[in-house]
Order: C-alpha cells, then sequence, then structure tokens
C-alpha cells in the first residue's frame, strides 16, 4: 500500500524538484534584476523582489548605442540563420535523396566541419578580414555565423528531409510535377517545422557569438550585444543588478523563442513525422 | 593595474566637488593654419578618464585653433591590448591613444606609436621625471605623460573612534599598533585587505628599493627571490594578519570598498575613487570616511606606491601626425592638464600644477606618496607577467597561506622566466 | 563564446532519424537514383553553395591558421605586417613543455566527466517525462526548456553571481543547512571546485537537450514492441534492455557524439567563470590556445597549439565518425 502511494508519487515528486532545479538559475537572474541594489547585497537573500525597482534596466537600456547594438544583432542573427536554412536545405535534400558519389566524403565532411574551434581561429580570422579591409562591417560577421551554423543546420535537416516519406514525393511527380515543383508543394509544408526548430540552434549561436565581433569590429556602432552584456561586470567590479537586468533583456528573446518554436519543433516531430 | 585606477575615476570627479570650471573661451590668440580643415582626429581615452566638461573644452579649444574635427571614443578595460595591438595595425587605426603607462614600452618596442621627442622638446621640458620615465624607450620618447594616481589608505572615522584612536599614523609601526588597537577595542575588521593586492605589494617592493627583475646576460629573468622583495612580502603579511579578507583573491572580488562601506572595516588601501564605490553601496558611510598616505618606515618618508598613470600616444601608422600633435598641445596645456587634475583628483604630469589638488582630500593624502613613487619594471617583456593568471599573485597568496617568501618564489619564477622570455 | 549552447540545437534530428530506421527502406532504392543520368549533376549543384560556404569560410582561415602556426607572430610583427616564418618552432616549444599534454589530459577528463553525467542524468530525466503524467510533463518540459535555451554568456554571468563568495545564493543556503565553513567559501579558489561550478553549469544546459530529444524518440517506439516484450514475459527493465535501449542505440550514439565535441569546445563557460584559473588549473585546449595565443599575444603559438587542437578533437571524435562512415556505406 504504502509503497504503491510512493510508487505514484515519486514521478511527480521528482519532476517537481527537477523543475525547480533547473529553473532556479534563471528565476534568480530575473529576480534579482528587480531588486534594488541594497536587497542584492543583503545578508540574507531576498527571495522575492518585494521592492521591485527598474533602476538596473534603465541603467542597462541607458548604454551607448543599446538599440543599434540591438539592431545589429537582430540583423545579423536573422540574417546568418536564413542564409544557412537556404544553403543546408539544398544540402540536405541532395545528400538525403539523391545517390551520388562522394555523398559519404561529404557527409563527414560536414561532421568535421561542425567540430571546427572557431574562438581559436580568431586572429587568422581577423587578418582574413583586415586584410580584405572589411573591418567593422556587419557583412563578415554574417558570413561567418553562417558557417559556424551551417554544419549542425545541414546534418538536422537531413533528418527531417528523410523523415518526410518519399511516397509523397513520388506521387506528386506521378501527378505531373517537376522535382522542383514537388518539392515546393508537398515536401516543403512538412518541413516547415523541422526548419524553425533547426532555425533555433541558428538563433543561439549568432546571439551569443563574442570573441569574433570583439576583434573585427571596434566602431562601436557595428557592434553586437554580447559586448554590451559584458560591460557590466568589468572594470567597476561587478554591478549584479545591472548585470543581471542585462542578462534578462538579452536572454528574453531567446526564451520566447524557445517556448514558442519549441513547441512547435516537438509536436511537428511526434505528430507530423509519424502521421505523414 | 589601469582598469581600476581609471574607471571608476568619474566617481572620484563628483566627489571633488566641481565647481563648474569655466574659462573655455580662448586666450589661443593665434587660430590655426587652416589647413586642417574638414578633418577628423580620432582619440581613444578609456573609461573614466576624460571627464564630460574636460572633453568639452578641449574640444572646443582644438577645433577653434586647427579648424578640424575632434571625436572622442571612449575605451572598456576589457581586452584592451588585444585590442589595441589589433588597432595599431589595422590601416586605419585612432590617431592618438590612451596608453598605461606599465605597458607604453611594450607598444613602443612594437613600432607602432610614433616617435614624440620632437614634442618632447616643445612642450615637456618640465614633466616629473619619475612619470616621463615610462614613455621612453630605446632612447626616445614614445608617449607623452597625461595623469597618474596612487593608493592612500582610506579609513572609518567612526570606528578609530571607537577604538580611542585620536590621531593618523605617521609610521607603519604606528599604523600596526592602530590596527592592533581597533582588532582589541572593538569589533570591526582592523583592514580589509585581500591576499592579491599586488600594486600595493609593488609599492612596498618600491619601499624596499627592491627590484622584480634583474639582468641577466643579455636577458632579465626574475628576481623574486630576492631577500628585499622577501621583506616587502613579509610587510604585507603583517598588514594581511590584521584582515579577514581572502588571500587567493585581489582588490576587485569582491570589490574591497564595498566590504568597507558595510561600516564593519576600519580602513582599506585604495585609490581615491574608491571611495566614492564605498559611498554609493551605502550613503551612510560618507560622513565617515577619512584618508591618510600610506606611512613608511620613517616619519620623513611615506611609504613606496605604485604609480599607475597612462600616457597619450600618437599612432605610427596615423596619416595625422601633424593634427595629433596639435591635440597634444592643447590636451597637455597647463590650463586643461590642470583642470583634468582637479576635475578627476589625479596627479598631473608637473610638479608646478599640483596646487590644482587643494581642497581634494584624497589627492592630498595621495600627493606626498607620489613623490617616492615608482612603476612595474620598464621594461616591453613585462607586460606579459601581468597577464592573467598573475604569477606574482600566485607567490602572495603563497606566502600568506605559509609558504616561505624564498620557497614561494622558487615556484612561481620559472613562470615568470618563460613569460619575460618570450619574443616580441 | 558560444559554442555550448549549441547544444540547445534541436529536437528534431536524432528522434526523426530514428524515426524512419524501424520502417525499412520504402522506395527499396528505386527512388534514391531517381530519374535519370541527365540530372547527374544535380546534387552537386544542390551541394554548390555548402561546399563552397565551407570552403571560403572554413577552409581559408583554417589555411591561414596553418600558416601562422609557422610563424613568428607577436604584436611587433602584426603591427608591421612582417611575415616571419620559423619552421616549427612554435610546434617545438608546444609539445616539449609538459603544459601542453597536461591540458590534453585535464581536456579528455573534463570532457568525459561531463558527458557521462550528461547522457545518464539527460536519459534518466528523458524517461522520466515519459513516464510523467500530462500535467507534470509539461511543468517539467517549462523547466528544461529554460535552462537550455538560456544564452551561455548569460547562463555563465548567472552562475557566477550564484556562487559568487559574496551575497552568494548558493554560500548563503550551505551556511545555513549548517555547513558553516561555506559562508564565505570562494568556489574559484581550486581546480577541483572552479571545475565542478563549471560542470554543474554545462550539465544543467545540457540535460535538457538529451532529455527532451529522448522522450520524444521515446514516443515514436512502436507500442506492439512492448506488447510482444511483455508477452514473452519481460519486466520493465527488461522492457527497457530489450527494447527501448535498441531503439534508442543510433540516437543515443548520435547525440553522444555532439555532446563530446560540445563539451570539448566549451569556451566561455570556462573562460568567463575564471580565465582558465587558478594559476591556469582549468584551462582545456581552446581556452590555453586562447590564453597563450591572443591573451599573451603570441599569435604564432596560438595558432600551433589550435591545430593540435583540432588534431586531438579529431582523435576522440574518430571512432564515431568511423562508424557513421561504414554505416553510410551500409545504408547506400
Amino acid at each position: 500500500m504504502k509503497r504503491s502511494l510512493f510508487g505514484r508519487i515519486w514521478p511527480g515528486a521528482t519532476a517537481v524538484v527537477l523543475f525547480a532545479g533547473f529553473v532556479f538559475p534563471v528565476y534568480w537572474m530575473f529576480a534579482t534584476a528587480f531588486k534594488p541594489t541594497g536587497d542584492i547585497i543583503a545578508d540574507d537573500p531576498v527571495w522575492f523582489p518585494t521592492n521591485a525597482t527598474l533602476e538596473h534596466f534603465q541603467k542597462a537600456v541607458d548604454a551607448d548605442h543599446f538599440w543599434t547594438l540591438v539592431l545589429n544583432s537582430v540583423t545579423v542573427t536573422a540574417l546568418s540563420v536564413v542564409f544557412s536554412l537556404v544553403i543546408a536545405l539544398f544540402a540536405a535534400f541532395a545528400l538525403t535523396r539523391m545517390r551520388f558519389k562522394g555523398r559519404r566524403g561529404l557527409i563527414v565532411t560536414f561532421m568535421l566541419a561542425q567540430m571546427a574551434p572557431w574562438e581559436v581561429m580568431i586572429i587568422a580570422i581577423y587578418m582574413i578580414v583586415r586584410d580584405n579591409d572589411m573591418l567593422d562591417s556587419l557583412v563578415p560577421l554574417t558570413v561567418f555565423y553562417t558557417m559556424m551554423v551551417l554544419p549542425l543546420t545541414i546534418l538536422t535537416l537531413r533528418g527531417y528531409v528523410a523523415a518526410v516519406p518519399k511516397e509523397l514525393e513520388e506521387s506528386a511527380m506521378v501527378d505531373g510535377c517537376t522535382r522542383l515543383q514537388a518539392f515546393v508543394k508537398v515536401i516543403f509544408p512538412l518541413l516547415a517545422p523541422g526548419l524553425m526548430a533547426t532555425s533555433l540552434f541558428g538563433f543561439i549561436t549568432a546571439w551569443n557569438e563574442f570573441p569574433l565581433v570583439l576583434i573585427l569590429n571596434k566602431d562601436a556602432e557595428k557592434q553586437t550585444l554580447p559586448l554590451w552584456l559584458s560591460q557590466f561586470q568589468t572594470a567597476f567590479g561587478d554591478d549584479w543588478g545591472a548585470t543581471m537586468a542585462a542578462s534578462s533583456l538579452f536572454a528574453l528573446p531567446i526564451l520566447i523563442l524557445f517556448i514558442f518554436l519549441q513547441r512547435k519543433a516537438v509536436s511537428g516531430l511526434t505528430d507530423g513525422a509519424v502521421k505523414g | 593595474m589601469k582598469r581600476k585606477l581609471a574607471a571608476a575615476i568619474v566617481i572620484a570627479g563628483m566627489m571633488v566637488s566641481v565647481s563648474a570650471c569655466g574659462g573655455d573661451d580662448g586666450d589661443d590668440k593665434n587660430a590655426g593654419p587652416d589647413s586642417f580643415k574638414g578633418q577628423t582626429l580620432t582619440v581613444w581615452a578609456m573609461d573614466g578618464s576624460t571627464p564630460d566638461q574636460w572633453v568639452k573644452d578641449v574640444t572646443a579649444a582644438f577645433e577653434k585653433k586647427t579648424g578640424a574635427k575632434l571625436k572622442f571614443e571612449t575605451q572598456k578595460w576589457d581586452g584592451i591590448q588585444q585590442k589595441i595591438t589589433t588597432a595599431l595595425s589595422e590601416s586605419n587605426p585612432p590617431d592618438v591613444l590612451e596608453v598605461g603607462n606599465t605597458q607604453t614600452p611594450a607598444y613602443a618596442a612594437t613600432g607602432g606609436l610614433a616617435d614624440l621627442s620632437d614634442l618632447k622638446k616643445e612642450i615637456g621640458a618640465d614633466w616629473t621625471p619619475s612619470v616621463s620615465q615610462s614613455s621612453v624607450y630605446d632612447g626616445k620618447q614614445y608617449a607623452a605623460p597625461w595623469y597618474f594616481t596612487n593608493r592612500v589608505v582610506i579609513y572609518n572615522k567612526k570606528i578609530w573612534a571607537k577604538a580611542g584612536i585620536k590621531d593618523t599614523p605617521k609610521t607603519r609601526d604606528e599604523f600596526f599598533k592602530d590596527l592592533e588597537t581597533i582588532g582589541k577595542k572593538t569589533d570591526a575588521e582592523p583592514i580589509y585587505l585581500p591576499g592579491q593586492n599586488w600594486y600595493f605589494f609593488d609599492g612596498l617592493t618600491i619601499g624596499q628599493g627592491a627590484d622584480l627583475v634583474k639582468k641577466e646576460g643579455d636577458k632579465y629573468v626574475s628576481n623574486l627571490g630576492d631577500p628585499k622583495v622577501a621583506k616587502a612580502m613579509e610587510i604585507y603579511k603583517k598588514y594581511a594578519s590584521y584582515s579577514k579578507a581572502p588571500k587567493d583573491k585581489d582588490e576587485a572580488t569582491p570589490q574591497q570598498a564595498e566590504v568597507f562601506a558595510k561600516g564593519n572595516t576600519g580602513a582599506f588601501i585604495g585609490m581615491g575613487w574608491e571611495a566614492g564605490t564605498a559611498v554609493a553601496a551605502n550613503k551612510a558611510i560618507e560622513k565617515d570616511l577619512g584618508y591618510f598616505t600610506i606611512p613608511g618606515e620613517t616619519p620623513d618618508k611615506p611609504e613606496g606606491v605604485f604609480l599607475g598613470g597612462s600616457n597619450l600616444a600618437v599612432a605610427q601608422g596615423s596619416e595625422k601626425q601633424a593634427l595629433a600633435k596639435e591635440f597634444l598641445k592643447i590636451a597637455l596645456s597647463d590650463q586643461y592638464e590642470g583642470q583634468l587634475a582637479k576635475l578627476n583628483g589625479v596627479i598631473p604630469n608637473k610638479k608646478s600644477l599640483e596646487s590644482n589638488l587643494k581642497g581634494n582630500a584624497v589627492a592630498e593624502a595621495a600627493v606626498p606618496g607620489s613623490a617616492v613613487g615608482g612603476t612595474t619594471p620598464l621594461i616591453p617583456e613585462w607586460g606579459a607577467v601581468e597577464n592573467n593568471p598573475n604569477p606574482i599573485k600566485s607567490y602572495m597568496t603563497a606566502v600568506l597561506n605559509g609558504k616561505s617568501p624564498a620557497d614561494a618564489a622558487k615556484q612561481v619564477e620559472d613562470e615568470i622566466n618563460k613569460r619575460l622570455a618570450q619574443q616580441n | 563564446m558560444s559554442v555550448q549552447t549549441e547544444g540547445t540545437d534541436t529536437a528534431g534530428e536524432p528522434a526523426v532519424r530514428k524515426a524512419r530506421v524501424p520502417a525499412p527502406p520504402r522506395g527499396d532504392g528505386r527512388s534514391p537514383g531517381a530519374p535519370s543520368r541527365r540530372h547527374a549533376a544535380a546534387p552537386y549543384l544542390l551541394l554548390l553553395p555548402a561546399l563552397l560556404a565551407t570552403a571560403v569560410l572554413l577552409g581559408w582561415p583554417l589555411v591561414k591558421n596553418g600558416m601562422l602556426s609557422f610563424q613568428n607572430l607577436n604584436p611587433r610583427q602584426l603591427i608591421q605586417h612582417l611575415t616571419e616564418w620559423n619552421g616549427v618552432d612554435n610546434y617545438q616549444e608546444v609539445l616539449s613543455g609538459d603544459d601542453f599534454w597536461r591540458v590534453v589530459g585535464r581536456s579528455v577528463v573534463f570532457t568525459a566527466a561531463n558527458v557521462v553525467l550528461i547522457m545518464v542524468l539527460g536519459t534518466l530525466v528523458g524517461l522520466l517525462l515519459a513516464r510523467l503524467g500530462k500535467k507534470m510533463r509539461l511543468l517539467l518540459m517549462v523547466g528544461l526548456v529554460l535552462a537550455w535555451a538560456m544564452p551561455v554568456i548569460a547562463a555563465t554571468t548567472v552562475y557566477q553571481w550564484l556562487f559568487a563568495q559574496r551575497f552568494g545564493v548558493v554560500n548563503w543556503v550551505l551556511d545555513k543547512l549548517g555547513w558553516h565553513s561555506m559562508a564565505d567559501h570562494n568556489w574559484l579558489q581550486t581546480q577541483f571546485s572552479t571545475f565542478a561550478v563549471v560542470t554543474l553549469l554545462i550539465v544543467w544546459q545540457s540535460i535538457p537537450f538529451v532529455a527532451i530529444n529522448l522522450y520524444a524518440a521515446t514516443t515514436t517506439i512502436p507500442k506492439e514492441l512492448y506488447e510482444a516484450a511483455s508477452l514473452d514475459g519481460a519486466g520493465a527493465w527488461k522492457g527497457f534492455t530489450s527494447v527501448t535501449l535498441p531503439f534508442l542505440r543510433p540516437f543515443l550514439y548520435a547525440t553522444t557524439f555532439l555532446e563530446v565535441i560540445w563539451v570539448f569546445k566549451s569556451f566561455a563557460q570556462i573562460f568567463a567563470m575564471n580565465q582558465g584559473g587558478p594559476d591556469h588549473l582549468t584551462e582545456t585546449l581552446p581556452i590555453y590556445a586562447y590564453v597563450e595565443g591572443v591573451g599573451n599575444q603570441h599569435f604564432g603559438v596560438g595558432a600551433a597549439i589550435s591545430f593540435l587542437t583540432i588534431l586531438v578533437l579529431l582523435a576522440i571524435t574518430s571512432y564515431y565518425l568511423r562508424m557513421v562512415l561504414k554505416q553510410e556505406e551500409d545504408e547506400l
């Protein structure tokens, strides 16, 4: 009796504990951001920001060029995600649906490309960009971010393309569609959730990238948000209130995007893929 | 060092009760040639170095005299070395840049800085030798000394009064005795001194006349095993024995001023601007703040201090050399150099301008120390030694944890020598 | 800095890829070859943009990096645009010291410890998700997704704050729980505890990827397989080992491979936490390359280390890559 009660309760109880563990750091970030400085450095932690204040957010947003940096980050991130999705979709289609010489080698090539340690190559990249007079521009950032996410995007999309039953494509072609038409009309709609899910990875990578933009773009108006985020934590010692406010603002778009796309992705995958 | 020094000089500036320093309406009668018209001079100054009023006045004077535009770009401390190095390699570098005094020899050695020996002849005859010396490399002047600061003792008057201490100490032994008294008579921590306040330690070695490096053949090697260095470290250890601060942290983690601001610490050794940090954390501390010069062995000679500061350099790759020099002449003129000293509470590049610090309690406590101040070894190779993780900080922690200075020195000397031997 | 959050990839890939395995090849080989020879160039055309991008944007920096690794490149050379070849000096310098090999060993141990924790705990959480009721599952999902989605820079910053020596909430809790020596504990004081905090951060951020994908994959396991197993009298554990595990194997392999790469390449988490300190003791290969190259401004040496880093990573992953090569061969 007791045992079965325990048996019924433990999964839920574990879930609650795990939930708390996973959420707490995120919660603490937001909570700290809203607390007045006195509460942040109180001897006993203030668990809820009861005297909520927006001063830290104010400080974070008031930083020089904030809105320019937002625009830059959004531009670079969105463009590199779109570019990598388009390029990857072509490649993934070829790799899953066609038979040709060198296919295996290419798959392994992309796996290897996925391993590239970008942080340690930044001097090489810097010298290339410098010698081609492309410093202080969003273009090199966009193309290199595209490349950073491309391999995994290809490998991931391969799975989604493969999950679309070939019969669908074939029957469309029997109906007189060209292969391209079949792709656009039949396969692409089925791939949409997969594309969205895959794009998350690109968003995160490009949104977070730090060392490259630091070295390539010295012009304050050509930088991106990670540089802004780092500025509250250095010279004056740690201004935890402003740092957490900035972190919150920085994380928010990704959190929202994730919650939105993640549901689509999982349901799209479990229903869509299996149903098809 | 620079990051701390500079950063919140802004705050120090605020504390100096600025009376709007007017006088921007020029006494430059000779309006300069129009040949600079249409050009823009870019100046990189570090975060906190340039008060708004100063920027405004200098810009006005510069634009009036040359007809060119002036653009200040504020730089952050994080990753500044990499940024300056790469910037100097680019086709369009900043024309004038602020360089930390201890880093100047290294940049001079790269060939990235222009030779300013002519300028020194023209306007630098009365630059204080001890601060000008960091810009000299291979007999040439590669930068102009700009401003300097050094550490003082910042103390809590209330706690000292509670311990029954009437006067500030004039010698090191008196200071130790006072700390002892505070420890006995109050429940406050007598002094907050973390184990890795390396620039304070550097000051102690300067006070002992110790050298951190020595020449061996044509190479520099560590001199950390020198008994004079050990003596300095013993003094540091004695200070640290009055503190409960972590032995493996520097003064920025946590910000020592914020610890002090809680009102339960007798004193700490810091830069003037850190008083502002303390006040920002706890307004109530403001009325209890006091400052005095770090006392030395004898009353007539204060403790050695590390003279942190900045020079102004011109990029070799800049196409506006003449214009850049015009800027330096204006920025370093008695009027604006004096204004900067006054606004930021920093020590100017000439003795004659020190009168600008009158009435600024922090700066007045700092000036006596600056007379016996010094720097880290002025060799290009030194910069690498201070790179994180700084082996000298490891040395300090090791000694504080009970190792003998000689053993601790042995433990890190290989690393220091390795760094000193790196090619440039 | 972005690397680890790459772990926040997608729910899709492995699960879907898996999904097609049980339903055996439908096209029986006719369709992949597709219409005829006149389309023989098609796959190459489709792949052209990806290959071009890889060659230019990855190949070029790699080659450049390789060239730099044979040069004496310090601030002076960089600023004056000098090229000073110095043969294999950089490699000699790196390989002759014992620093490098110590860092290699540390990187391997660090990667192994993290990946094992991530895979084991991630799998357990994933199986728990499958067992939970709808409401509880949603709750846990939300928690996982929030942790997963935290941008790595923000997450690292938050962890520094949680574990801050003064005013950090972790120390406060430990103190209140009776462990008073932890009141002002400095987590970044020793190698082990710095790694412990970094590991907690990485594992916390990586479990969601494994768990959610694993859960998604389990939902595609046909019920009949379990029914068949239970007819054979298999218990829960047997069901797990005879049905769930074999079904998930390819997924687990692929995920482990990705986690190995991501953990090995972790940069922001370690560097931002303590710059590889105390005393260089938490430098893994990417950090070591960065500190020696960019930090100490010995760009040539840094380039040599990064090249060696790539070799080490290749060696570590070679087992899986060989497997993929073989497996893809079978599929064709």
